[in-house]
């Protein structure tokens, strides 16, 4: 098991140090972006309620559109929720449709 | 079936009308739920409101909550009371118990859940434990390398 360890010791440190040197901004920076968890699931949110404007207004930001899950890091259940709740509340002017 | 159907009914009141008609407007609606058998929940005023966009010419009204039991007929009829008022200028009704039983069970379940997993003796956050202590064989690894 430890000669193992050793055997794979000078190349495997060296290795990984390059190709983070080299490939930066390249397809594996996704790697070290911290891993958003959803925010519904982390508080155990289990219901979202339309009513409540001021929860929902970060999820449609500057024009106003539904911030899309890849960016906000909702899951796939919540973003569901989410997206009838904000859909009822621009109904009642809760919320608005677009900005401008 | 055997539980009652439970509503959400907002709707938004003219800024010209006067305190009275909406006052009448929420006997209205209590008065029809009375009639289709259903039952008053709840009722709230939020007062007035800026609108988030304008609807017709306005730019603000006054928001009011009716939470009620009954049945499609009763929804149906406030729909088209509603719908013809002069005063009421916006108004949405949903069904919410289906959600509400819905968001009730799965927090039961996880709750359950979290009860089985401190009966096991594992602490409350055991997945986040397991990654930690493979984070710390990480390290020894790497030491082991450089040495
Ligand atoms: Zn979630």
């Amino acid at each position: 098991m430890a000669d193992e360890r050793q055997g794979r010791g000078p190349s495997g440190p060296r290795g990984r140090g390059s190709a983070r040197g080299g490939e930066k901004g390249g397809p594996r920076r996704g790697m070290f972006r911290r891993r958003k968890v959803c925010r519904f699931c982390a508080d155990k949110i289990d219901y979202i309620d339309y009513k409540d404007a001021k929860m929902l207004l970060p999820f449609v930001p500057e024009r106003a559109k539904i911030l899309p899950r890849r960016i906000s890091g909702v899951c796939a259940m919540h973003q569901r929720k989410l997206q009838t709740a904000i859909m009822r509340a621009r109904l009642l002017a809760l919320l608005p449709y677009s900005t401008d | 079936m055997s539980q009652a159907r439970q509503y959400e009914l907002v709707y938004i009141v003219s800024p010209d009308a006067t305190e009275q008609d909406v006052a009448d407007l929420h006997a209205q609606v209590e008065a029809n739920v009375a009639r289709y058998g259903g039952g008053m929940v709840k009722s709230e005023n939020w007062g007035r409101r800026k609108l988030a966009y304008r609807i017709g010419k306005h730019r603000e009204g006054t928001y009011v909550l009716e939470v009620f039991t009954g049945t499609g007929e009763l929804t149906k009829e406030l729909d088209r009371r509603l719908k013809v008022s002069d005063h009421v200028i916006r108004h949405l009704c949903i069904r919410v118990d289906e959600e509400l039983r819905l968001a009730e069970r799965t927090k039961a379940r996880r709750e359950a859940d979290q009860q089985k997993r401190i009966a096991r003796g594992l602490s409350a956050g055991g997945a986040k434990q397991r990654a930690e202590d493979e984070g710390g064989d990480d390290d020894q690894a790497d030491r082991a390398e450089v040495s």
